[in-house]
């Protein structure tokens, strides 16, 4: 097996910080998003190129590793060649091309520098929001998307939703459905029988060709989710997974340590409570229904949305009041 | 009831058959994880047919579509070492070709 296969890997214990993420980020996550749902690509062939890094597989950060298997299965499946890549990389990096332009009025700026001449020759320089031009793996992602654009594979405006979709809607939507369940009984047995019908049934359009299964906490069971082999989640109803989700540490650690794992995140069960690890290691994907907390029996809506967050739909804390 | 994909082949185990997880090694992409090879456990549930991931990533024209299921295992049946209560459970997604 390759470089991602880590469950039951040794590893230190898990950073709890969530980074968030900057442009290119999110722009390769919409990328990616609107290829697949387009099934331009699918994710089996994605997920192989990023296996098939090899010793890069460690050197890349997450995103850069996405990137990098999106462009190659692009050039791979001929919807773009090497030759339009190559070409289209030096257009895209002028937009980052900012010129210094000498002021208009040189006399004038003059005596700031003691009456000496300031340097004011022409020099390109890369700006960005950070103050650094974008990675040099964005580049030829942008690059990707607008050739895509340009022969109607995709359009930039599809990338465009889906980094707004991921900013404001998506993940607002796993909460909705549990405060929903949470006051609808009906709806709650719906869900649990077949939760992407349910999910459709309240008006969200979930757009993914994975099935959900939703798997409700009892006093008896506690259910956790994690990928073993890359980092399956439903985002469409989740939003990004959060950075520890995507960790070596969590990956490899909660198939064989959830107890510790679970009491990292402040979450200790007691003996008797089965824990219950769903490795999302293939075509489903799942939400961690948990149990409304005692005394929230008179909340309305919004009020019991307030206390449900992402750690608990993947099962790793418990809401409480 | 999970899946509306035509089915192909008709699924070989039913609910709570006991099974054991091919040990063989595998090259190219795989979605079955090394460390669950060769262990024993239980049919949870079958979750329809989905096209074979080991060919799906190697475009492979026409995939099969084959059976996929959830299978459950005690911990202490995967980790000889395991530290936590005999109760605890995994489960997982087994494409039926690497179902013993």
């Amino acid at each position: 097996m390759g470089p991602h296969d880590v469950g039951g890997e040794r590893a230190e214990s898990i950073n709890l910080e969530n980074q968030s993420m900057n442009y290119w980020e999110k722009f390769s996550n919409g990328l990616r998003i609107a290829i697949s749902a387009k099934k331009i690509i699918v994710l089996d062939e994605l997920r192989l190129a990023s296996e098939s890094l090899g010793d890069d597989y460690f050197k890349m950060e997450y995103f850069e590793r996405n990137s990098m298997a999106m462009i190659s299965c692009v050039i791979k499946k001929q919807l773009i060649s090497e030759k339009e890549l190559k070409d289209k990389i030096p257009i895209i990096k002028k937009k980052f091309d900012i010129p210094i332009i000498d002021l208009p009025n040189k006399e004038s700026i003059n005596h700031l520098h003691d009456n000496h001449e300031a340097p004011h020759q022409k020099k390109d320089f890369v700006e960005d929001e950070y103050g650094e031009g974008p990675p040099d793996y964005f580049l030829r992602m942008m690059a990707i998307a607008e050739l895509l654009s340009e022969k109607n594979i995709i359009s930039m405006n599809d990338i465009h939703t889906k980094i707004d979709q991921f900013d404001n809607e998506f993940p607002s939507r796993g909460i909705k459905v549990v405060a929903k369940a949470w006051q609808d009984d009906q709806f709650r047995e719906y869900l649990i029988d077949n939760a992407k019908d349910a999910i459709a049934s309240i008006g969200i359009k979930l757009e993914t060709f994975a099935d959900i299964i939703c798997m409700p906490q009892s006093s008896s069971i506690h259910h956790m989710v994690v990928c073993t082999l890359c980092s399956c989640y439903p985002r469409t109803l989740l939003g990004m997974p959060p950075t520890w989700y995507k960790s070596r540490s969590y990956r490899s650690r909660v198939v064989h340590e959830p107890r510790s794992v679970l009491a990292e995140f402040g979450t200790v069960l007691a003996q008797d409570v089965e824990i219950r690890v769903h490795d999302s290691n293939a075509d489903m994907r799942y939400l961690i229904l948990p149990v409304r907390p005692e005394g929230t029996e008179k909340w309305g809506e919004e009020k019991l949305t307030s206390i449900i967050s992402r750690d608990h739909l993947v099962g790793v804390r418990i809401p409480k009041i | 009831m999970m899946n509306k994909k035509k089915e192909i082949t008709k699924p070989k185990y039913k609910n709570f058959d006991k099974i054991k997880i091919d040990d063989r090694t595998s090259e190219g992409h795989c979605r079955t994880p090394a460390y669950i090879r060769g262990k024993i456990g239980i049919i949870e549930r079958y979750c329809g047919n989905f096209p074979n991931p080991e060919q799906i990533a190697h475009q492979v024209p026409e995939p099969k579509l084959i059976p996929l299921y959830r299978c459950r295992f005690y911990q202490k049946d995967i980790w000889p070492n395991y530290s936590g209560e005999k109760s605890d459970t995994l489960e997982l997604e087994i494409y039926e070709h690497w179902i013993n």
